[in-house]
């Protein structure tokens, strides 16, 4: 019990958030996903562009450990698939060929690529023997044969990416315009005011549809990357400045803010030492809050041919591939990214609300 | 004994409605001014425009410095601050008063910090002495305020006043949300700090048994105009204004089988100053 008395209001909050079971099981799915975007070359078998001629449109295959005998292997595999065409409805089918048997190789050599930018290496996480008679597609392939899988990481990469930068800026521009008219009040605070109004007002997807239509098509892929990455946090910072600024504004005149003013404490000191830091759990929250909306933002304009294109990948790209019935018909597997988005979203939504009730234990209450 | 402050003709008001309204007043040194009045009638903006949290209309505030008399709302804040060394605040609300992510040792530090007071060493000694001077135990310096209770955290406020050794301290209700028997302790504590260190003390307060036993002299506020000053005694014991008659009226005695006096206020006439 004396312990708990010393624990500062982070631990206690850390302590309140252990106990959110959903919470903590979003973070451990959001490590992991981040994980895999951020070392996605190692991770993934293949590179995003690598074609396979013997297998294009193909099912997700099987990992297993049985035989068709029924036997064990130690060794996971994956059975050779077997091209047929269909005599009635001339449709490509395929169907494992359980004679010949690609046993799965950890850290094996495969297709090369530049880690990071910065050095050559050819070690893949999981492959099959390298010497090209093999293939390992555990999500499917697309219609170029291109390893769903390895494109699915690559496309985390860019996807989940883009929701951290875009809220980074988002948080940037509406702490400190928030910040400002919260605490300067007067003709700055009307303005930033009138300003979030404007934007707030406008309908976004038609306003990011004009604004990515803008961005010249002859543009990198990685400047494409940033222009949509700030035509999203453009328009996301309007409420989060608004929630800074109301409280900025009822700060000012708690007493403990008062207390410090009365002891001397200049504004850089009263704004650094005592507002803002009673704030930073609510920044966190709300920033965690937001990061599905850029995500679905990127998700939605790529979607829509006007955000990212090919040969970037990213989920959007992805699902791009994915606009007609006859996909989901016959190539279902190629809607895989959607999945991750959703698993993603609702992974994100579950933390922010176990972060929201960790630092702040009555905000529950308050709300029902 | 000479004056540590004067206030004069002081006027606030909020979107044209007076709050405080022509107030004038001098307090002598080492001694304790009560202040009182009903909820509302501006006491809370009164104390804190003569510390410049609340910017007043018009009036001036003197203040005699150990450096002699100076105007509070002309200065500078560069020149107020070693000002704000001499004139220090316990607030009402021991809840909302204290950073509750800052330790104690964080909290009674900064004061120090911002004026430049010593090294590292030397503070937390004063830190440490600080406390005892409060009753609090050495070990509270590590805790953060979230694990006091009422009357501890408003000794934790108290030691924040003190530790830059004030001569001139305002308590905005400091008592008024504690329980009778920590109001005695803190009161107790006040006193001998006061004797102990000759400080001169602004007392809001709503509970009038409290006043008479802990001030020197008293003010009663009404709707923002002073209707009555002079010593504790003369007022209590014969109150010239219906407004501070009916207050006194209104203090429960502690004999049970005494009648309570009708409260006479809708007939009461106060003329406007
Ligand atoms: N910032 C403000 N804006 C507008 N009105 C205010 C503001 N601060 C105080 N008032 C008003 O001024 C009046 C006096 O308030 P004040 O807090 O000074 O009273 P008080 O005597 O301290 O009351 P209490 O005993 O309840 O603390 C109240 O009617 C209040 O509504
Ligand atoms: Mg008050």
């Amino acid at each position: 019990m004396s312990e708990l008395r010393e624990l500062s209001p982070g631990r206690l909050a850390w302590l309140r958030f252990r106990r959110h079971r959903l919470a903590m099981i979003a973070a451990g799915v959001l490590v992991v996903l981040y994980l895999l975007a951020m070392f996605c070359e190692f991770m993934s078998p293949y590179t995003p562009q690598q074609r396979n001629a013997r297998a294009i449109n193909a099912p997700p295959m099987d990992i297993r450990f049985f035989d068709a005998e029924g036997q064990f292997h130690l060794r996971p595999f994956v059975y050779d698939l077997e091209l047929t065409i269909n005599p009635d409805t001339w449709m490509r089918e395929y169907e494992e060929n359980t004679s010949i048997a690609y046993p799965i190789r950890f850290f094996a050599r495969g297709e090369p690529y530049e880690f990071w930018g910065l050095f050559e290496a050819d070690r893949h996480l999981f492959s099959v023997d390298p010497d090209g008679s093999g293939y390992i597609h555990w999500f499917g392939t697309d219609s170029l044969g291109r390893d769903m899988y390895s494109r699915v990481l690559y496309g985390a990469r860019v996807s989940l990416s883009i929701g951290v930068v875009g809220v980074g800026l988002t948080l940037f521009l509406g702490v400190l315009l928030g910040g400002f008219a919260g605490y300067l009040g007067g003709m700055f605070d009307s303005a930033v005011q009138r300003m979030t109004e404007v934007l707030q007002s406008i309908p976004t997807l038609p306003l990011w549809m004009a604004l990515s239509a803008a961005l010249p098509a002859a543009w990198s892929p990685i400047t494409t990357y940033f222009g949509v990455t700030i035509i999203l946090s453009l328009f996301g910072w309007t409420t989060l400045a608004r929630q800074v600024r109301g409280r900025f504004l009822a700060m000012r005149e708690e007493d403990f803010v008062i207390a410090a003013r009365l002891i001397g404490a200049n504004d850089t000191r009263v704004i650094f030492r005592h507002m803002l830091p009673s704030f930073t759990s609510h920044i966190i929250t709300t920033a965690t809050l937001a990061v599905p909306a850029m995500i679905l933002g990127e998700t939605a304009l790529s979607f829509l041919g006007i955000g990212l294109r090919a040969p970037v990948v990213s989920w959007g790209v992805l699902l791009q591939q994915a606009q007609n019935y006859q996909v989901i018909v016959m190539t279902p597997w190629l809607l895989l990214p959607g999945a991750f988005i959703v698993i993603t979203v609702i992974a994100f939504n579950l933390l922010g609300d176990g972060l929201r009730d960790a630092a702040d234990p009555y905000s529950s209450l308050r709300e029902q | 004994m000479s004056e540590i402050l004067t206030v004069t003709d002081l006027c606030k008001s909020f979107s044209d409605q007076p709050v405080v309204n022509s107030v004038s007043f001098g307090v002598r040194e080492s001694t304790t001014l009560g202040i009182v009045g009903e909820s509302g009638s501006g006491k809370t903006t009164l104390v804190r425009s003569i510390l410049r949290a609340i910017d007043p209309d018009s009036g001036t505030v003197r203040y005699n410095s150990r450096k002699g008399w100076q105007d509070l709302h002309s200065l500078s804040p560069k020149e107020l601050l070693p000002l704000r060394r001499e004139i220090q605040m316990i607030f009402q609300d021991p809840f909302a008063s204290l950073n509750p992510r800052m330790t104690v040792q964080a909290i009674l530090e900064e004061p120090l910090i911002i004026h430049g007071i010593g090294d590292k060493e030397s503070r937390k000694q004063r830190v440490a002495a600080m406390l005892e001077k409060v009753q609090l135990e050495p070990s509270s310096a590590s805790r953060f305020p979230h694990a006091f209770s009422g009357g501890q955290r408003q000794r934790i406020g108290i030691a924040r006043a003190l530790i830059l050794e004030p001569r001139l301290v305002i308590c905005d209700e400091s008592v008024s949300a504690l329980d009778v028997s920590v109001q005695a302790q803190i009161l107790d504590l006040l006193a001998s700090l006061q004797s102990e260190l000759g400080l001169t003390y602004l007392f809001v307060a709503h509970d009038l048994r409290v006043v008479r036993e802990f001030c020197d002299e008293v003010l009663v506020m009404y709707a923002g105009n002073v209707v009555e000053q002079g010593p504790v005694e003369e007022v209590f014991n014969n109150p010239q204004h219906d407004y501070t008659r009916l207050l006194l009226s209104a203090i429960p005695s502690p004999d049970p089988d005494e009648k309570l006096e009708p409260l006479a206020r809708d007939g009461l006439q106060l003329e406007k100053v």
